[in-house]
């Protein structure tokens, strides 16, 4: 999942919106919802979504909010990452992997009461690949370039020649996907929540659909923030999307193909501040929020309220820019500094209970995970010994983090810069400290602003590609690292579509950046979440792709 | 005026036209407030005939000053916080940005170290000595005092000085230069002190020199005013006409004889500002735009840091906040009291 979502961007709006939303939370919360089933469930999350169409967004907030009403050809199963059928029920691929055949569910209905036919979902990857003007900015396409790379006509001449060539509807149920070349991100790529199927009709209304306005500072098409103006296929439809409350309303839709969502309605509440979260659940403002501070675990868990573990499927690290800082770009250096910072510290105080140092850029669970990666046990005598051996002695480095924000991967960015770069100055290094906003965060970090930051991602799906190829598939400002041989083998893995092959592959990639240690990767924990007693909570997903409807009320 | 610490003076509601309206209704009335109580200060080293037997004013308010009991308690507290923050360092047992005890907290898991022989305040979240660190924080909350309320003694007496001349020595474009300058800190004078600071320290960007300058610019129009006024008192005095009628030049006789003759109550009102510079400071630091060095200790930050933990550990938000106020309500005190005792109307 990509991490671009933010809180608001002043503390002092974000507390008057908590305030806000509490003060009007209030009078919702005198109804007792065990003794009405029909009361809606209100979850907290940590942010509003982006637009009502998930297509245009690249955030976690606003695809937990798309996997409640759209859905995708294939899905991750319930509580897991195994990838099963969502739309298709089964699907195949050729056998150089250039054609996948999807086998759509029958009776499925839009709710608008459109039919799903292999030719809709034809429609919709055409449209995404027939895409043009502001659409084709990474900005509003993100995924899709991440996935399919370019568009039928790239009007920008950075971007890649489209990996998709076409979409045929062989009969009513059966759509064949070409694309040019195998990559192991499909099928992952199918499950992606971005690429939830719109109804016919919705298509006809927004083709003509434009983004106006420039980079940086687009205005979306009005149909992204008009609830039930694209329909999708899912359990819920969108009912309202109360911008000045960051709440969105979905209602239970009845026509829907498997079972019927528990909760009649379903409301999705941003509260930004952790603690006004924890505040609102205690009130019962709210049955359920995201991100649950670590410190909050227990108390909540004494408390009564249920807080199921997630499986671990993220990494943060701390990344060393080589351009930014010419001293970081000797190999020494940087395993100095790697041998500096006392991460199982950080796993033991600060990051939620589950938590584990990273030997590598990818968590245990996935495969292509290597056992023989070099280590970097914490040793400062020894990171200060090969700094002095560098002619690093006053080694001086910019350190960025985050202010105001709580991700999955890192539950208090200052708290963990203060341990790095406290660990760091006793080694002898001088840190120079650099804060920003979420929001200016990942864009400046991502241009190569800051020579030390730390940052994080949350798998989008079960591949290793996922992770490394975000970071390490090509030369870019985020890292400065310039290693072609790393970044052929990084696509010939990709491309390889024996899955044996491709796991030792990647075990040898884990293994040969670990050498390289382009970053030092600090841990991989689960991030929490929370529900209220009377609740059947629905399965959590290390993906953090909770299916709302298996939830329901307890019935007492 | 939610920073300014407020007077005990019965005189100035009375003359308050707005007393009637609910607070913060309109700038107006808070405005006239502020004003007035700054004028009021001007004119208390005018002419008067106190009956203090020959005795200089600065003398008669000191003996007042040792009878307060309000002027002692303020003066104990302001100087045993300046003794801490001058002798920081020595005072301080522990680094205070160590976190030498980090194995022992667990933020995560609600573990946190008390008050204990070697840490006498405990541990902070990350393992630093938390007594160290209020100590170190005193002096940074000094220095960003010291330094706001300069800038604004300076600034301000530079503007309040000079339409303060204008007015009494500079004839018609003299009054002309002291109404625009006089405008324009209305102007600031109208704004609440802490907007004024967010906005100059959103403007900057965060660092503790934005911090000190935010607060220093927000005092500007009431040292601005204050001088300005207490010049305008002296202007019709005697001396001057003397001065005037011996041909001394117009600048010299602002410079050398109005000028020290006026600056007794901008003296007074430096202690209150520093109260109020203070908390403006820890307000700032607090919101987050003030040390972007998180490893630093200030007041502000740390209590705003604390808040994470209030359920679990409390005492972390404790010391810091209890710090703040005490501090600032000894100068409260002890520029209050200055200022009663130098004004005879309030004698008891």
């Amino acid at each position: 999942m990509f991490t671009k979502s933010s809180r608001k961007p002043l503390a002092l709006l974000a507390a008057a919106a908590s305030v806000a939303l509490l003060a009007t939370a209030c009078a919702e919360s005198e109804r007792d919802p065990a003794a009405d089933s029909s009361a809606p469930f209100v979850f907290a999350s940590a942010g509003d979504i982006k637009s009502l169409d998930p297509f245009l967004a690249s955030d976690g907030e606003t695809f937990r909010y798309s996997r409640q009403v759209y859905e995708t050809l294939l899905e991750h199963e319930s509580g897991g990452s195994e990838i099963v059928g969502g739309l298709a029920e089964t699907w195949e691929q050729s056998e150089d992997g250039t054609e996948w055949t999807f086998n759509l569910r029958d009776g499925v209905l839009f709710h608008d009461g459109d039919e799903l036919t292999a030719e809709v979902v034809c429609a919709n990857f055409d449209r995404w690949h027939n895409l043009t003007g502001a659409w084709q900015s990474s900005n509003n396409s993100y995924y899709w370039q991440t996935i399919f790379g370019g568009f039928a006509e790239n009007e920008d001449e950075g971007l890649p020649d489209s990996r998709y060539v076409s979409c045929e509807a062989t009969d009513e149920l059966t759509a064949v996907i070409t694309i040019s070349e195998y990559s192991s991100i499909f099928p992952g790529g199918f499950s992606l929540a971005a690429f939830g199927i719109l109804s016919p009709t919705s298509l006809e209304t927004i083709a003509d659909a434009e983004i106006t306005g420039e980079e940086g500072s687009y205005t979306l098409p009005d149909y992204t923030s008009e609830p039930g103006a694209v329909a999708g296929t899912g359990p819920f439809t969108a009912q309202e999307w109360n911008r000045d409350q960051a709440e969105v309303t979905l209602a239970r839709f009845d026509d829907y193909w498997g079972d019927p969502a528990g909760f009649e309605t379903m409301i999705l509440r941003a509260i930004p501040d952790e603690t006004a979260r924890r505040q609102a659940l205690e009130a019962g403002d709210i049955h359920g929020y995201d991100l649950v501070a670590p410190a909050d675990v227990e108390p909540l868990v004494e408390a009564g309220f249920q807080v199921p573990t997630r499986e671990v499927f993220n990494v943060l690290y701390l990344a060393f820019q080589q351009e930014t800082s010419e001293e970081l770009a000797d190999i020494e250096v940087r395993r100095a500094l790697a041998h500096a910072v006392d991460r199982q510290r950080i796993v033991d105080t600060i990051l939620p209970a589950g938590g584990e140092v990273a030997t590598q850029f990818h968590p245990d669970t996935l495969d292509g995970w290597s056992e023989d990666v070099t280590t970097y046990d914490y040793d400062p005598e020894l990171a200060e010994e090969m700094l002095a051996d560098a002619g690093q002695e006053d080694l001086t480095l910019d350190f960025c983090y985050p202010t105001e924000v709580t991700r999955p991967y890192m539950p208090a960015p200052r708290d963990i810069f203060d341990v790095i770069s406290q660990d760091l100055e006793s080694v002898g290094v001088t840190v120079e400290p650099k804060s920003f906003e979420w929001t200016e965060y990942v864009p400046n970090t991502d241009s190569g602003e800051c020579s030390l930051y730390l940052l994080g991602w949350t798998g989008d799906y079960n591949d290793a590609y996922n992770f490394l190829g975000t970071w390490f598939s090509v030369k870019n400002d985020a890292w400065g690292m310039d290693e072609p041989e790393l970044f052929d083998a990084m696509a010939e893995a990709s491309g390889n579509p024996d899955p044996e092959e491709r796991n030792a592959a990647y075990q040898g990639l884990n293994e040969q950046i670990m050498d390289v240690l382009p970053g030092l990767p600090i841990s991989s924990s689960p991030p929490s979440i929370v529900f209220a007693e009377n609740v059947n909570p629905p399965e959590v997903s290390p993906l953090t792709q909770e299916n709302f409807s298996e939830g329901s009320w307890k019935e007492d | 005026m939610p920073t300014t610490p407020n007077a005990q003076n019965p005189a100035e509601d009375a003359q308050d036209p707005g007393a009637g309206a609910p607070e913060g209704s309109g700038g107006t009335s808070l405005l006239t407030r502020k004003a007035d109580r700054i004028d009021r200060l001007a004119e208390l080293m005018g002419p008067r005939d106190d009956g203090s037997g020959g005795a200089g004013i600065w003398l008669t308010a000191f003996r007042r000053l040792r009878r307060s009991p309000m002027a002692i308690s303020g003066a104990v507290v302001v100087a045993l916080f300046v003794l801490v923050a001058l002798f920081a360092p020595l005072i301080a047992p522990y680094s205070a940005t160590a976190q030498t005890w980090g194995g022992e907290v667990f933020p995560n898991q609600n573990i946190f170290v008390g008050p204990r022989a070697e840490n006498w305040l405990g541990l902070d979240n990350l393992g630093r000595d938390q007594f160290s660190r209020m100590v170190i924080g005193a002096r940074q909350t000094l220095l960003v005092g010291v330094v706001a309320t300069l800038v604004g003694f300076g600034a301000g007496a530079l503007l309040g000085g000079t339409a303060g001349a204008a007015a009494t020595l500079g004839g018609r474009w003299g009054a002309l230069i002291d109404n625009v300058i006089m405008r324009v800190i209305d102007m600031m004078l109208a704004l609440p002190t802490l907007l004024l600071a967010v906005t100059v320290a959103a403007l900057v960007g965060p660092s503790l020199t934005t911090v000190m300058l935010a607060v220093g610019i927000a005092q500007v129009p009431i040292f601005a005013r204050l001088l300005r006024g207490a010049m305008i008192s002296q202007g019709n005095r005697d001396y001057v006409v003397a001065a005037r009628a011996l041909g001394v030049r117009r600048h010299k006789i602002a410079l050398t004889h109005i000028l020290p003759n006026s600056l007794g109550p901008v003296i007074v009102q430096s202690t209150l500002t520093l109260a109020t510079a203070i908390i403006d400071a820890a307000a700032l630091s607090y919101l987050g735009l003030g040390n972007p060095d998180p490893s630093f200790p200030e007041w502000g930050t740390m209590l705003a840091d604390a808040q994470r933990f209030l359920s679990s550990a409390p005492q972390l938000a404790v010391y810091p906040a209890l710090a703040i106020i005490v501090t600032a309500l000894g100068f409260t005190l002890l520029g209050e009291a200055m200022r009663e005792a130098l004004d005879p109307k309030l004698r008891k």
